[in-house]
Formats: structure tokens, sequence, C-alpha cells
């Protein structure tokens, strides 16, 4: 036999070897396992931290926090539109005053002329 | 003797005797189909206990549509994987520390997986048959591990995986041609 053939054979010998293979039997105590594992997951503190642990729930938080976060940085450093609009509107109203000083000075001349 | 009908019914009204008849009634087929997926029996059996907590949790959603097996199948798997992802996640992570001197990192070596079940004069060459369905892609190891170790058939294969019969006839198509590339290669090395 070749070599070859040989490393053929090993291989259907190979992918064979699990023909007839039986299942493998589960711990005997499984249910007994399963019910202190359930009654230990139903205390509080379980329940409480095993939500909070979920990468959702912990996922979330840290973009709500990022999120204030921004929110607050951005309304910092960005002026509003209002404080905006509240200061042209100051800017208008001082020179109109200052207009309207100036024109009832044009008047007094006008007068005393 | 109790219908399977009954008994999820009765599972659903949250009966211990029914869950407890549930367990002791299929845990052999979710242990043995975890432990062919993750090969290892510690993992395996932390597997299986999930798989039944699930059950005993989401049993209301089971609709009945399909056979409690299948479904059982389907958490089995899925729950399988989703561990072994996460041992590889785990694995990088520890790659990381052990740059830094971290001592406790444990080699990467997986160590040989013998299953229980499998026949005195096949032992060696199983060894080797399950390192190379270590290294399959996911869809590819699940449908070779129900068929091969747990003997269903391509429909009920199909039929835990969601998917059809063609689309499993490729999974095993294409995982058998994988299996013998890597055993090809293994023995060209061994016999040179």
């Amino acid at each position: 036999m070749t070599n070859k053939e040989q490393i053929q054979k090993e291989i259907e010998q190979t992918l064979q070897s699990l023909d007839g293979v039986q299942r493998a039997t589960a711990n005997p105590f499984l249910f007994t396992r399963i019910k202190a594992r359930m009654q230990k997951q139903q205390s509080g503190w379980e329940k409480a931290y095993s939500f909070i642990a979920r990468p959702v729930v912990a996922l979330a938080v840290l973009i709500m926090v990022l999120g204030i976060n921004f929110i607050a940085v951005y309304n910092v450093v960005t002026p509003t539109t209002a404080t905006t609009a509240i200061e042209t509107e100051n800017d208008i109203n001082n020179e109109y005053d200052y207009m309207a000083s100036a024109d009832s000075f044009d008047d007094q001349i006008l007068n005393n002329q | 003797m109790t219908t399977e009908t009954e008994l999820i019914e009765q599972l659903k009204r949250g009966d211990e005797a029914a869950f407890k008849t549930i367990v002791e009634q299929w845990k052999d087929l979710v242990y043995n189909t975890s432990l062919g997926i993750v090969q290892n029996e510690t993992e395996a059996e932390d597997i299986t206990q999930d798989v039944f907590i699930k059950v005993f949790e989401n049993i209301s959603s089971f609709k009945g549509e399909s056979k409690l097996s299948t479904w059982l199948y389907r958490i089995a798997t899925t729950t399988s994987l989703d561990h072994l992802r996460s041992k590889k996640r785990k694995k990088r992570f520890g790659f990381l520390f052990s740059l830094g001197g971290d001592e406790n990192y444990e080699s990467n070596q997986i160590p040989d997986f013998l299953h229980p079940g499998v026949k005195l004069d096949d032992k060696e060459r199983a060894k080797m048959l399950f390192k190379a369905i270590g290294n399959l892609p996911e869809n590819q190891k699940v449908a070779f591990t129900l068929h091969k170790l747990e003997g269903l058939s391509y429909r009920e294969i199909s039929e835990v995986l969601k998917t059809t019969v063609s689309a499993v006839e490729s999974l095993m198509s294409r995982a058998n041609q994988n299996l013998r590339k890597e055993l090809e290669t293994y023995y060209n090395r061994h016999y040179r």
C-alpha cells in the first residue's frame, strides 16, 4: 500500500470512529443541582445584580450617562439662540435709544435756532 | 403515562413534578449535544443546567409547533455556541494580560477530548476527529454533531436549525470536506 493510500485509509477510519457511539449520560443528580441553582438565583440581591449585570442594561446606562454629559457640555459651550436673540434685541434697543436721544438732541438744536 | 402535551401544560403552571420529569427524560439528550459541541464534561454539565433553567423560565413561549425535543436541541446548541464564543473572548483578553506578565494566564493548548461513548478501539481516532470538529465553522459543527452524536436525520436537523434539508445537506458536505482536509494535513505529517 502506498503512503497516499495509507493516509486515505486512516482518514476514512477516523471519520467512521464515531459510528455506533453511545450517548453520554448526564449527572444523576442534575435535577437537584438545577433546583439549588434556581433557588439561589431567586434571592433578591442575585436578581438585582443579574439585571444590572446584563450587557444591554449596562450599555443603556452608559449611553444615558454619556448623553447627559454631552448635552450639559454642549449647553455650556454653545450659547442658545434665545440668548443670542435677546442680546441682538438689546443691541437694537440701545441703538434706537441712542438714535432717539440723538434725534431729540437735533430737535433741540432746531428749536433753538 | 403523561403525554408530552400534558407535561408542557403542567410545566406552564409551574408544576415542579412536571419539570423534574422533563429533566429526567431529556437530560442525556441535552448533555450529549452540549458535550459534542464544547468538548468538556464540566462545561457541558453547566450548560445542561442552563438549558433546563431556560426551559423553565421560557416555557410559556413554547407554542408546541415543533416537538419539545426539537426545542431542547435548539436551546442546547445555541447555549453551547454562546459558551464557546464567550470562552474565545476571555481567551483573547487573557492573552493581552499575559503580555503584561500575568502568570495566571492559561496556555492556549486545548486538551484532547475523549467522548465517553466512543468504542475502545476507536478512541485515538475519535480524539483526532473531535479536534478537527472543534475547528469547524459553527453551523457545520452543530450539523455534524447532531448527525453523528445524536443520530438525527437531515430533516430533523433542518427543524432544529430552522432551515431547509438541502441547506443541511450542504452543511454536512462542507463539514466532511473540511474534516478530510484537516485529517489529511495531520496524517501527512504523521506518516512522513
